[in-house]
């Protein structure tokens, strides 16, 4: 078939769009909860301008949309980077505000994935903790993050599936993505239905197949559960 | 060794503690009892400084809780703990639990810190027990892990909040034979609890709290012996609770 | 970088430079017009086919639940460009000829907003209908033994008894759609349809301020959200149930 000649065709380029595609999930997922997680700990701490400054962050990460948060990025990392490191090749600007972009998005709804973890631990854990002598800091790094990070990890690693869905959002700033390679592929050789539905097939199985690995792994999950 | 002087405390609008004033002696035993909303486990939770007071003062062998010159951590680590809900911390092991804060608290080496966490597992005879986690325990032996782990710290007094009372039945004696004994070795005990029977046979002193205020302050024989001097709701709460 | 560039907030007020008698802030306006019918269009057909998924999903007949089930695996599971990309480049080609011929012939605007509103529609579709089998799963099973016990068909179970409940339940997660409907319509701007995102992107091209632009937009956005948050509150207070669990 015609169709599936010219999708075998374009394989390479699919795959190189693919490797863009992971590259910023990956690298989103590690920032994002890093980044994630220190706000958490942040809004939680006592300390009050830092818990106002995480709470603002999330509110207002949380109320725009992700097209606008790349075309903000796309607007002023590449000066940014300029500044910093002189020039530098097109693409490469495109896909570093790409994840940055996105590590700082993701960071406001991972950060209250774990600040749920966290408010699930009970606070008598907090209180037996301090009970033996530990700060607040290394009771919440020994004893409670561990938990919470635990109970977190389906939640955060929805999420990720999640990530790796939204970005097909880097068309907007004309990254070549697994998706944008799709479109650009179907424009070239005139196979806009049949690219569509395979770029919607494959992004379906990748990410069934990730869901199913999360469920497979919340089953093993219980050994921490007290009686 | 404990000295509780008028110390006061609310929460938002309501009054838990009223001008609260007690001792503890070295090598004394001392039972709080009281209805719910008596203020017992707040008053035992500020001692090492777990809950802040608004007035009055608490000293730890001398040492003022929360006072500015107070290392809290130290202080804390010498005050030994043990909590209704056991708060082991089920991501780590029996030993794992005993040895963390000797660890990372008293700064001792891992084999020290096995190595009385070990002893105590013993003399709570969870020895067996030791690689396994929090969550494969019965609540007897999770409670009783949970002194060794107070006890770890070679703490100078024992602060007990209501320690049974979240157990079946049948395993809430194997923790009072604990702290039974730990009694009989002259350890400095305060307990908050509704067991009279404990009370009856290891006490020094009892006091008796109803709506944050301490009614009753006396030895074991007054307060058992003498029920006819005792304040009117001492005397409701004592034709209560020893109905059992 | 901040010393080179020159703010210029009246931007706004010039006329545009294409001739058209318009000022920018005219533009960007438009752009919401859209953003905003988009949103509320769509949060209407996924609220009715939600709500009906939601059901089917918790009906014991196992097919009606397997079908609810595939609908949300599959819209929940492609990124909401491409389904939009679907909707537009692919749906005309499939449907029967006479209905794609009349689907290609639309007014361009026409055409793009309401295959934009099916798209965005049937996505959030299935984010609700997991909320509304949430909400349902928390009434006690007895609920709807009870209402058919007095008599009710089950569709007057689910319309008299169980919906109303379930739906009070549901508001907080539905809030957060609502405002995710809002969020996710900038993704029109990838067809040609001026939202307010796409219209910021006009503004930065044309005017040569893009910080003034997206600022603007970016504004208008934040405030959409509190707007929403605002109202949902209100909602939420005045259908409250006295003495339920979650009420205060």
């Amino acid at each position: 078939m015609d169709i599936l000649h010219a999708i075998s065709n374009s394989l390479p380029a699919l795959a190189d769009g693919m490797v863009i595609t992971l590259q910023i999930t990956a690298v989103s997922v590690v920032a994002g909860i890093a980044w994630g997680a220190a706000l958490a700990v942040m809004r939680l701490s006592p300390v009050k301008p830092l818990a106002w400054f995480s709470q603002a962050y999330v509110m207002l990460v949380r109320s725009v949309p992700l097209v606008m948060v790349l075309l903000w990025f796309f607007l002023m990392v590449p000066q940014l980077i300029q500044g910093l490191f002189g020039l530098s090749p097109r693409t490469d600007v495109r896909l570093v505000s790409a994840m940055v972009a996105f590590s700082l998005f993701e960071a406001a709804y991972y950060s209250e994935i774990i600040r749920a973890g966290v408010q699930a631990v009970s606070r008598g854990q907090l209180a037996a903790a301090s009970a033996l002598g530990m700060s607040y800091l290394m009771a919440m790094r020994l004893i409670v993050l561990p938990q919470a990070m635990r109970a977190a990890v389906p939640a955060l690693l929805t999420q990720g599936i999640v990530l790796f869905q939204d970005t097909s959002l880097v068309y907007v700033i004309g990254l070549a993505d697994f998706f944008r390679t799709s479109k650009n592929v179907a424009d070239r050789d005139g196979t806009t239905v049949a690219m569509i539905l395979f770029a919607g097939a494959v992004y379906l199985a990748i990410s069934l197949l990730a869901s199913g690995a999360v469920k497979v792994l919340q089953r093993g999950k219980k050994s921490f559960e007290l009686i | 060794m404990i000295e509780i002087n008028n110390i006061s405390k609310r929460y938002g609008s309501f009054q838990v503690l009223t001008d609260c004033t007690t001792s503890v002696a070295k090598g004394e035993v001392v039972v709080v009892c009281g209805p719910s909303g008596s203020g017992k486990s707040t008053l035992i939770k500020t001692i090492n400084g777990l809950e802040p007071i608004d007035k009055g003062d608490i000293r730890v062998n001398g040492q003022s809780v929360g006072g500015r010159g107070t290392d809290q951590s130290k202080l804390r680590s010498k005050v030994g703990m043990v909590f209704q809900n056991f708060e082991l911390f089920p991501h780590l092991s029996v030993l794992e639990n005993l040895t963390i804060a000797q660890i990372r608290v008293l700064k001792r080496s891992s084999d020290e810190a096995n190595a009385c966490g070990l002893k105590y597992l013993k003399r709570v005879g969870l020895e067996a027990h030791a690689a396994k986690y929090p969550g494969q325990l019965s609540g007897g032996q999770q409670q009783r892990a949970a002194i060794a782990r107070a006890l770890c710290m070679d703490p100078i007094c024992m602060l007990f909040d209501e320690p049974t009372s979240a157990l079946d039945p049948e395993m809430v004696n194997e923790v009072l034979d604990v702290m039974v004994e730990l009694a009989s070795e002259g350890t400095t005990m305060m307990c908050v609890t509704h067991e009279m029977g404990f009370a009856r046979k290891v006490a020094d002193r009892v006091i008796f709290m109803d709506h944050g205020e301490i009614l009753e302050d006396t030895s074991k024989e007054e307060f058992f012996g003498n029920t006819d001097a005792r304040t009117d709701r001492a005397k409701q709460f004592l034709a209560r609770i020893l109905h059992h | 970088m901040g010393s080179t560039y020159k703010w210029n907030w009246g931007i706004f007020l010039d006329p545009v430079s294409t001739g058209e008698p318009a000022t920018y802030l005219d533009w960007l306006l438009a752009g919401l017009q859209n953003t905003v019918v988009l949103a509320l269009a769509s949060s209407a057909i996924a609220l009715v086919l939600g709500v009906a998924m939601g059901i089917m999903r918790c009906a014991p007949n196992r097919w009606l639940a397997a079908i609810g089930a595939l609908y949300v695996a599959l819209f929940r599971n492609v990124p909401v460009i491409v389904q939009l990309f679907a909707w537009y480049f692919v749906v005309p080609e499939i449907l029967p000829v006479h209905m794609g011929t009349w689907i290609k012939e639309l007014p361009s605007m026409t055409q793009m907003m309401a295959l934009s509103t099916m798209c965005l529609g049937l996505y959030m579709a299935a984010r609700v209908c997991e909320h509304i089998r949430a909400g349902l799963g928390t009434l006690p099973r007895g609920q709807r033994f009870a209402a058919t016990a007095l008599g009710l068909t089950l569709f007057q179970a689910y319309r008299y008894v169980l919906l109303p409940v379930a739906l009070r339940v549901a508001i907080p997660p539905l809030t957060s759609e609502l405002i995710n409907v809002f969020k996710n319509s900038a993704v029109v701007s990838t067809i040609g349809l001026l939202d307010l995102s796409a219209q910021s992107q006009q503004l930065a091209e044309y005017t040569g301020q893009p910080y003034e632009a997206f600022l603007a937009a970016t504004l208008v956005y934040i405030v959409i959200n509190w707007i929403v948050m605002v109202i949902m509150h209100r909602v939420e207070r005045k259908v409250r149930l006295p003495g339920y669990i979650g009420s205060k």
